[in-house]
């Protein structure tokens, strides 16, 4: 491969708000393409492996976490004013990931009970996804992302062309590996039908239902699903504890777990709570 | 098109390429002719001798629940004594424990996986510099022996043999693997509630395609032979003539199985009954509950449409193409720049079940369905096609078929190379390119017809010629993407990939002696071009010519210089107008069908020519329309999302119609109620 | 391409209103009626016909010549939404409520109009019901069909499409 040594680089910067880091690693992931990336690209913020730091401007931003605290909210606005391209990578950053469970739920009162002193924990009631707070360009989703699509849009970006994300469900990518349907063959309730595809659908091919990582797809049926599911002599809770997942504040999941009483688990939320988005400080 | 729809399949030459049979190859042997019969115990027998003919043997077996088909080794790996229980949404298997080794229906997989795999590359593409290169990517086919093939599927390799291999264009890929596979069938002994093969005419009983045929009995099988290499085969088993006893069990075996299955879709006049019913608010109840998964697309053993996708290293140099499957029910299958032709999950199901039981028909002369069942077996939410099926009527005119010049790179991986001559801008995103160093092909191209353009690493995509010169072609490309971006990016001495030229082309001999209107908007002046140049070259043969202009401002209007050519010519109506203008501007405002609807010229002595955006086709041709013309006179050029430009990879699809391949330029009688419909 | 009008000898109205688009099909007696109060009048280019959002003197029949219909966009400017071609009716709002320009109109090229006064057609049509039977429906179609064109613009076919902006799709 040819180095261009006299192009100047992409400045690509990594920043977490509210996660676990799985989806930071991903790139970490891209062993044997990370020399080429680094020469097209230089990576100047990214906390988790580089003491490198750098405040912006940025080409890219790859953003991974969920909003959830006033300072979280404050800073992606700077983030925002600093970046070219701002990506979110992950199910935090783009639904709000599993953190995203409280919104359903008191938070003042688990914040009372779990720590010894609350006066001292600055909290969002609520863990938004980034797009709640500020204007996303792409959206990178999974649990933790696919590195392959993460490549994709690295590439993407150094090529100039739209990343081919494909917009499928989780089903094209079982069927395509011949994998036997877990919900057909063995009657596992499976998210995939309206679960976006990027992990090679690799529940499934381990005989467990998709967990709805990646977030649902375009115009996704789960009302449909989730009759069927209930159809399976399910009671509510239980048709809703499989949507109430790691995306399971995006608006279709949102609704099927309204319509079946509420995520399993949680506190009856307070009269005054909002429903969600930024949130005032408790 | 086949007297009797009903009629299953064409069935495919055998390797040695004689012929299939519809009876029996009879053996020469001490026993005569007629069938066999192989002992139970002797099978093993047989999967020796396709693996001593050094072939893969794919046969069902028992994986994660279900009945697959894999590569196996010995009788131990097949279902012996298991069979299924399917209804929509559900799939269980039952021990029968009994010896029997066929006594299933069909898995969730079929043979297409091998014949039309989920990934197939394509070619690599290189750009060194400014020239570029396209690898096509050859295969070698494995040799195979499929084991336990049913009726239906047979009949579906029939159906796709006609998509692949019946058609102008083919896919070599698909013939040599079609070539290298040697076929052992089966007849059902067993039906699901799932299946009705019986109402598609495809089974239960394997009338052709098959180098064997085995029919199961307790102590073992009857066997035929339907090609030489099957005779060949029989040759080499222990094998005795069939018994009279024998014969006439397996013939009750299959005939229980046709009674079980009753005739659930009824299929006289099937096609025009359901294409009658379009509008039916059905569809949107089916709607309510389909999940567009497009998990029935991929289990479905005819469903031949695919994607075409890039990965490419970081500088866009060098590009591994694939061909992967992709289905109608997925968002991306039907968008072109202006959004998606299907977007509603209603119009994506309506496709899929109206081309299954209708357009296929009328593309292939045979239904797409066979009857297997799958599709309602292994739906989530137990969709059953058959119960969803309506009925009632009316035929679509046939399509005609123009004879056309060979196109070139007319396979799914290959482009031919051509050089970028000079580039001139038209308007702020519209540039023409010209390009030299063309196949021959091209320059013998007709008015109208289009080529698909490729640049290693982004999709290739469908553009119009603009004008055939003597020794280039002219490309008119707005940019829209990403793609376009790049292709108009280049300069001269740049290298493009070609394929083509493709499509129908603007009738202009049925022109002559008449008047001529041509209609069009923005960038659809580009297809027009070479037509006004044809017209123009022998202006005495055609009577008045009226070109109609519309563009959003008077930047925005392509060709200036040749506009005011024409309109100083003084024999051809050059009428300008504009949506939106400055006060430099003093020609008319409005939009383009204000220029004529108030014409007084006779429109029964006109042939019009439109093109444009699709919602200012619909205008214009209702006050064409409007004005006296037929719509036999009246013609339309469409624009769909084309992946391949040869009617291969299903996405271009209206109706019955592949626009690349039967378009894209269509008269207004052709598209009959198609056009201007929506989610089409 | 349309026909400079001064080269025309002045009209007669009678005969340029039954030679029209409006006036084709009106009964002998309505186009009498009509041209009684109706004056052929030749106006320079540039001339400003009707006014956005002023009291419409006068109702129209452009006998020759184009008339711009323009509307002020702040960030742009004078823009021209439509031009009103030989044929046409020009002020239709003389006759409708509330009797106010919905654009300005004006000449772009030499027009030759045949004016009814607003006051004087409305009191006529008030008194004669067969006549505005007549006159209405062919002011309707008038404006239905720009209305229809108004669509057509609306929608912005040809537009340039900003994809590099679009949502999801930045590049």
């Amino acid at each position: 491969m040819a180095t261009v040594a006299a192009r100047p680089r992409l400045r690509v910067g990594i920043v977490k708000m509210a996660s676990c880091d799985g989806c930071q690693l991903t790139l970490l992931d891209l062993e044997d393409e990370l020399l080429a990336l680094a020469d097209r690209f230089e990576i100047v913020e990214f906390p988790e492996a580089s003491s490198l730091r750098s405040a912006g401007p940025y080409d890219v931003l790859l953003v991974e976490g969920s909003v959830s605290t006033p300072d979280q909210a404050e800073e992606i606005l700077e983030l925002r004013r600093q970046a070219k391209l701002l990506v979110t990578i992950g199910a935090c950053a783009s639904y709000g990931g599993i953190q995203a469970l409280r919104n359903w739920s008191d938070h003042d009162a688990y914040r009372e009970a779990v720590y010894a002193h609350p006066e001292y924990i600055e909290s969002l009631a609520t863990a938004t996804p980034i797009a709640e707070h500020v204007k996303v360009d792409l959206e990178l989703h999974g649990c933790p992302i696919s590195p392959e699509q993460l490549r994709e849009v690295l590439v993407s970006v150094a090529v100039g062309r739209r990343p081919q994300i494909r917009e499928e469900a989780v089903c094209l990518e079982c069927k395509r590996k011949g994998a036997v349907c877990v919900m057909v063959a063995q009657g596992v309730p499976c998210l995939g039908p309206v679960t976006q595809s990027g992990c090679n659908a690799l529940c499934p091919t381990f005989g467990r239902g998709c967990y709805g990582c990646f977030g649902p797809r375009e115009q996704a049926n789960a009302t449909s699903l989730a009759r069927t599911f209930a159809l399976g002599g399910r009671e509510g809770v239980e048709v809703s504890r499989l949507f109430a997942g790691f995306t399971g504040w995006s608006a279709p999941f949102r609704s099927v777990i309204a319509e079946y009483g509420g995520p399993p688990g949680m506190t009856p939320p307070a009269e005054t709570r909002p429903e969600g988005g930024s949130d005032a400080r408790r | 098109m086949v007297a009797d729809e009903r009629m299953p399949y064409a069935p495919y030459p055998s390797p040695s390429g004689t012929a299939v049979a519809a009876t029996p190859v009879p053996v020469t042997s001490a026993n005569g002719s007629g069938p066999w019969f192989l002992a139970r115990a002797n099978l093993d027998v047989l999967l020796d001798l396709l693996h001593e003919d050094d072939r893969k043997i794919i046969g069902p077996t028992v994986a994660d629940g279900a009945i697959v088909y894999a590569e196996i080794r010995s009788v131990e790996d097949l279902p012996t004594g298991i069979g299924d229980e399917q209804s929509p949404g559900h799939y269980d298997l039952v021990d029968h424990g009994d010896r029997r080794v066929f006594d299933y229906t069909v898995g969730p997989l079929s043979p297409k996986r091998w014949t039309f795999p989920p990934v197939v590359p394509l070619n690599v593409g290189r750009r060194d510099g400014k020239a570029v290169s396209f690898e096509p990517s050859v295969l070698e086919a494995p040799r195979l022996a499929f084991l336990g093939v049913r009726a239906c599927e047979l009949a579906a390799l029939g159906i796709q043999d006609r998509v692949f291999l019946g058609g102008p264009y083919t896919d070599e890929d698909y013939r040599n693997r079609r070539r290298s596979a040697l076929v052992i069938a089966v007849n059902c002994t067993t039906a699901s509630s799932t299946c009705f093969c019986t109402s598609m005419g495809t089974g239960p009983e394997a009338r052709g395609g098959y180098d064997l045929v085995l029919t199961e009995l307790d102590e073992g099988f009857v066997v035929r032979a339907g090609t030489p290499e099957g005779a060949d085969l029989v040759a080499h088993l222990p094998v005795r003539g069939a018994d009279a006893g024998q014969m006439f069990r397996a013939a009750e075996a299959i005939g229980k199985v046709a009674a079980t299955m009753g005739d659930p879709v009824p299929t006289a006049g099937l096609h025009d009954r359901l294409l009658a019913q379009f509008d039916s608010p059905r569809w949107a109840k089916i709607a309510e509950r389909c999940l567009s998964c497009a998990n029935c697309t991929m289990v479905c053993p005819t469903c031949f449409c695919s994607s075409v996708t890039q990965r490419s290293d970081l500088d866009g140099d060098v590009s591994t193409s694939e061909r992967v499957w992709d289905f109608c029910f997925t968002a991306g299958f039907a968008k072109v720049a202006g959004g998606s032709f299907r977007s509603r999950p209603r119009d994506r199901y309506r496709q899929w079940l109206t081309h299954k039981f209708a357009t296929w028909v009328d593309q292939f002369g045979t239904f797409g369905c066979v009857g297997c069942g799958r599709c309602i077996t292994w739906c989530p939410v137990g969709i059953d096609i058959r119960a969803e099926l309506l009925q009632i009527a009316p035929p679509l005119a046939a399509r005609p078929e123009p004879a056309r010049p060979r196109p070139i790179a007319s396979t799914p991986g290959s482009f031919a190379t051509a050089r970028i001559v000079s580039v001139r801008p038209e308007t702020a995103d519209v540039m023409t390119l010209t390009v030299g160093d063309v196949d021959p092909a091209f320059l013998s191209g007709e008015f109208g017809q289009f080529a698909m353009v490729a640049v290693p690493a982004f999709p290739p995509l469908p553009i119009s010629i603009s004008r055939f010169g003597r020794d280039t072609i002219d490309l008119t490309i707005r940019a829209a993407g990403p793609a376009t971006a790049s292709i108009i990016g280049l300069g001269p001495r740049d290298e493009i990939g070609l394929r083509g030229p493709l499509g129908s082309s603007w009738p202009i001999e049925r022109a002559m002696g008449h008047d001529v209107v041509i209609v069009t908007g923005g960038i659809g002046l580009a297809p027009l071009r070479p037509l006004i140049d044809g017209l123009l070259a022998q202006r005495e043969r055609f009577d008045a010519i009226r070109l109609y202009y519309g563009a959003r401002t008077p930047n925005d209007q392509l060709y200036r210089e040749e506009l005011r050519g024409w309109a100083a010519r003084g024999d051809i109506d050059v009428q300008l107008t504009v949506d939106r203008a400055h006060d430099d501007w003093t020609g008319p405002v409005g939009v383009v069908t204000h220029l004529f609807d108030r014409a007084t010229w006779d429109g029964s002595r006109s042939l019009a020519f439109v093109c444009g955006p699709e919602r200012m086709m619909e205008a214009t041709v209702d006050a064409l329309e409007a004005r006296g013309l037929a719509p036999d006179r009246i013609f339309v050029t469409l624009e769909r999302h084309m992946e391949c430009g040869i009617g291969l990879c299903g996405h271009c699809q209206t109706g019955r119609l592949f626009v690349c391949r039967d378009g894209p330029v269509f008269s207004l009688a052709q598209l009959g109620d198609i056009f201007g419909r929506e989610g089409i | 391409m349309s026909v400079s009008s001064l080269s025309l000898p002045p009209a007669d109205p009678v005969s340029a209103l039954s030679a029209s688009w409006f006036g084709a099909g009106l009964s002998p007696e309505a186009v009498a009626r009509l041209a009684g109060i109706a004056e052929v009048r030749d106006v320079e280019p540039g001339t400003e016909l009707v006014s956005e959002g002023q009291i419409t003197e006068a109702f129209s029949i452009v006998l020759a010549g184009r008339v711009a219909l323009r509307t002020l966009v702040p960030e742009r400017g004078m823009v021209t939404i439509l031009t009103v071609e030989a044929g046409d009716i020009l002020g239709w709002s003389a006759i409708v409520p509330p009797h106010r320009g919905t654009s300005t109109g004006i000449a772009i090229e030499p027009v030759q109009l045949l004016e009814l006064p607003g006051e004087r057609l409305r009191v006529l049509l008030r008194s004669d019901h067969a006549l505005a039977a007549s006159v209405y429906p062919r002011v309707l179609q008038a404006v239905s069909r720009r209305l229809s064109a108004t669509r057509l613009q609306l929608l912005d076919l040809f537009a340039r499409e900003e994809w590099s902006r679009r949502e999801g799709q930045p590049w």
